[in-house]
């Protein structure tokens, strides 16, 4: 079972995935000046309506073993220990030690 | 020719070429919003970050096979657990029992 933290990050992933494309069109009426002011601020109280995981601020990578938040390669989606670890086990393909 | 006049013909150059490849004329630069509807939508780059592993439950394997006969052990020490108690007198108390009944008899 993952932990906590990856479980409510898949959950607000899955959230701006569902919401993205009505999210948008409101996000284009609050942004064209052309519009009726009515229309904009219309719009733009819909967005706040929205739940707080819809933004896709909201989401975050996050370490797929450990879950941790901070000092994550996206390349790997490891934390920084984690990839270290399974880099010196041979784990990562190519991924080799070196010093200079 | 005076400055205006080049001007002028530079906006009317502008008018016809964006007529001609299909763009907006748009000279004062006013905020439309279509930069909102040229963006790529990140929801399936998002929603694919963690690798989509369900995990699979012992109880699911008994509905599935009940002939197999497997035991959920926590299930069992739980329920051996619930048997010691109320042998100790530690179980549930019956209807109109427990403490919030007697207090409201008082």
């Amino acid at each position: 079972m993952p932990r906590a933290r990856i479980i409510r990050d898949m959950k607000a992933r899955a959230t701006v995935a569902s919401t993205e494309v009505v999210r948008q069109a409101f996000r284009y009426l609050t942004h064209n000046t052309t519009l009726p002011a009515k229309v904009r601020a219309q719009a733009q109280l819909q967005l706040n309506a929205f739940p707080r995981d819809a933004r896709p601020t909201a989401i975050h990578n996050r370490c797929l073993e450990t879950g941790r938040g901070r000092g994550v390669l996206r390349a790997f989606r490891l934390c920084r220990f984690q990839f270290r670890l399974k880099a010196l086990e041979g784990e990562l393909p190519g991924v080799k030690k070196s010093t200079w | 020719m005076s400055t205006t006049q080049a001007t002028s013909k530079l906006a009317l150059i502008n008018k016809i070429s964006t007529a001609i490849f299909g763009n907006v004329y748009n000279p004062q630069g006013i905020r439309t919003g279509n930069k909102i509807l040229r963006q790529r939508l990140v929801g399936p780059t998002i929603n694919s970050y963690y690798p989509n592993v369900k995990q699979i439950k012992l109880r699911e394997i008994t509905k599935m096979v009940p002939e197999m006969n497997l035991i959920d052990q926590g299930e069992k020490t739980r329920l051996e657990d619930l048997a010691e108690r109320k042998k100790r007198g530690k179980g549930p108390p019956k209807k109109g029992q427990g403490r919030r009944s007697t207090l409201k008899k008082k």
